[in-house]
């Protein structure tokens, strides 16, 4: 695009968004939000449904008025404009597409409503097919297309006006896994070509990993956490954005407190658990804690890990799901179901009384009654 | 053969086809004695079997019927009131339809505090029998200097006409999905520019259901007709009337039938060409992006 090398050189696309709240009636569905948007950034705005994310970006986009706050979209402050005059492009859901218009026209219709000339919007209507590969494409009506050529007309709508930031509305969520996927990496390509800031919302957790240079992650209209996917991943602020991520879920398990240490109750033994943060149990003061610790940290002995952070625990494999590349055994530790994740060969012979190789380098610890995380 | 064409299933098929076949005769029976009678003179009619063919048919009584019958003291038949008639439809039809279009779309897609509150409003008007406002219309007509014009028979029925068209359009558009009109307004489309890109192209079954309601509504009035229109004004239906009342001399059948079939045709016209379309707009669903 022409315009990509001028949104470089500017910060022509930070989005900052200050202290922003919604509410729809009486009830708050957004509170005190506060993120701060890089030029050219790729964030996801994750979270259950019901959480906020949608309307967060409608309120970006202004197709709803926000409640209190203020919207900056490159260094203007657009909390009270219309969505045109905010030079952003979405793509739906639905995709939106309007039926009634050929690819060509769907794709110009935003250059013909800003009055662009014609020879201009064919030379971009060009351009924008032939990034997408949908030129041969360009006569047809949207309901001759296929799912995945829609999505990519509906992308390439949002391309064609070269907009300050591109709003993606779970844009991945009408299409098959294999496409899905598909699409996936191609959104990745594109955005690492263009380098448009983004804000993209989903609820589908692999999607926010692999997309984002960082995620927020909301519940209950706040952001309970924003970091890049690794932060989120191996450093979650609560017990919520623990569970959210990762799939298979993280485990977590309810256990008493012995100095410092976790005790668990596996295979009819008793464990005593050292985690990273013992100190921080301790100085608590608490007598049971909630362990997180996900089931890759649980498996087959390996040699080659030895920290004084590994042990071995007896373990009685109840269930095993085969699932390819690893198998996921379900058994009990005080009681509750755990997963932990074995090669496919240990899988096949996991069973009562089986030894476990426990990693608690990456274990967290949580304060059973408010979720939060005991941190060293 | 016999075996089979008294099996279950022939027999059934048998009766549905009698049920069906006796009972299309009984209604069109009524169409097929006005056309014989039209085309049979006076003599044959009060000689002969209602439901003979005509011996020498002709198509006198059309012609008179259509050009010099008397409909009250002047005899110039039904032709001027014809095209009275199509005066006031065309314009009253176009103005409602489009109206309808607007206030469906308003309704809609851009709600606003009250908005179902004043659908609800309008769709009671479509429930408001013609008898109650006739006095109240006249007083309006007379104030704004159009009584007994065709200016004014327009407005009675575009007014009349906006709470059936609203419905429709606001029906039809509530299945369009909202993300259409986000997706316009991102790209800089404005209010009228949403309606006229998106909407309007998206609307052709909508408005052939809607433009044949109002056609056959409108052609077929005889109450504001016959109430709000002077004597150069006057529809078609009131014409008609006032041939079938005249009579000079005998009573003239043929040309009555006659009368009857013409001021019928354009509605039986309408709904043969676009009757398809008819049926294909009510049942149309939301469109699918």
């Amino acid at each position: 695009m022409n315009n990509t090398e001028q949104n470089n050189s500017s910060n022509a696309g930070d989005i900052k968004l200050k202290n922003i709240c919604k509410s729809f009636g009486t009830t708050e569905v957004l509170k005190n939000i506060d993120l701060d948007i890089q030029d050219g950034e790729f964030l996801i705005l994750i979270g259950p449904s019901g959480c906020g994310k949608s309307t967060l970006m409608n309120l970006i986009a202004g197709l709803e008025d926000i409640s209190s706050g203020e919207i900056i979209i490159g260094g203007s402050d657009v909390s009270e404009k219309s969505p045109k005059d905010r030079d952003i492009a979405m793509v739906f859901q639905s995709y939106a597409l309007y039926p009634t218009m050929n690819v060509a026209r769907n794709i110009s219709f935003g250059l013909e409503m800003r009055k662009v000339p014609k020879s201009e919007q064919e030379s971009i209507i060009n351009e924008v097919a032939e990034l997408l590969q949908i030129d041969h494409l360009l006569d047809r009506k949207p309901g001759q297309l296929s799912g995945g050529q829609r999505q990519r007309v509906a992308m390439g709508r949002a391309l064609a006006r070269s907009p300050k930031a591109f709003l993606f509305d779970e844009p991945l969520s009408n299409l098959d896994a294999k496409l899905r996927v598909e699409m996936r990496t191609e959104i990745k390509k594109l955005h690492q070509r263009l380098r448009t800031t983004t804000v993209y919302v989903t609820h589908d957790q692999v999607e926010a990993m692999t997309l984002a240079d960082r995620i927020a992650v909301l519940k209950d209209g706040v952001v309970q956490q924003l970091g890049t996917p690794y932060e989120i991943y191996n450093d979650p602020a609560n017990k919520f954005v623990a569970d959210f991520m990762g799939s298979p879920g993280m485990n977590f398990i309810e256990c008493v407190v012995l100095n410092g240490n976790l005790i668990v109750e596996s295979g009819n033994q008793t464990f005593e658990i050292t985690v990273p943060c013992s100190e921080a149990i301790q100085s608590s003061g608490l007598d049971t804690v909630l362990l997180g610790i996900r089931p890759e940290m649980l498996t087959d002995p390996k040699p080659h890990h030895n920290s004084s952070f590994v042990q071995e625990v007896v373990f009685d494999v109840e269930v095993t799901e085969p699932m390819g590349a690893d198998t996921i055994a379900i058994g009990q530790w005080n009681g509750v179901e755990i997963q932990t994740r074995l090669s496919p060969e240990t899988g096949e012979v996991a069973g009562n009384g089986f030894a476990l190789q426990v990693d608690t380098s990456k274990a967290i610890v949580f304060d059973p009654r408010t979720g939060q995380r005991i941190r060293e | 053969m016999m075996s089979n064409l008294f099996s279950n299933l022939n027999i059934g098929r048998f009766v549905i086809y009698l049920f069906l076949i006796v009972f299309a005769l009984l209604y069109l029976s009524p169409l097929y004695v006005m056309l014989t009678t039209s085309l049979k003179d006076i003599e044959e009619i009060r000689s002969g079997n209602l439901l003979a063919l005509p011996n020498d048919p002709s198509f006198y009584a059309w012609t008179k019927a259509w050009s010099s019958a008397c409909t009250g003291s002047e005899c110039e038949g039904l032709a001027p009131f014809f095209w009275n008639s199509v005066r006031i439809v065309v314009p009253a039809v176009l103005i409602s339809t489009m109206i309808g279009a607007f206030n469906g779309y308003v309704l809609a897609k851009w709600r606003f505090r009250g908005s179902e509150f004043l659908f609800g409003a309008l769709l009671f008007g479509c429930f408001i029998p013609f008898q109650v406002i006739l006095l109240p219309m006249a007083m309006l007509l007379g104030f704004l200097g159009l009584s007994n014009t065709i200016t004014g028979l327009v407005l009675v029925h575009v007014i009349y006409g906006v709470a059936f068209t609203t419905l429709f359009f606001r029906n039809y558009y509530v299945g369009i999905p909202d993300e259409l009109v986000r997706a316009a307004r991102l790209d800089g489309a404005g209010f009228f520019a949403i309606f006229r890109h998106v909407f309007l192209p998206l609307s052709t079954s909508i408005f052939v259901v809607t433009i044949i309601w109002q056609f056959t509504q409108i052609w077929n009035d005889f109450l504001f007709g016959v109430v709000y229109s002077g004597s150069g004004t006057q529809p078609i239906t009131v014409a008609l009337n006032n041939l079938v009342n005249t009579s000079v001399g005998g009573k003239e059948y043929n040309v009555d039938m006659a009368a009857a079939i013409i001021a019928a045709l354009p509605t039986l016209f309408v709904y043969v060409v676009a009757g398809k379309y008819f049926v294909r707009g009510l049942t149309a669903g939301a469109v699918k992006g």
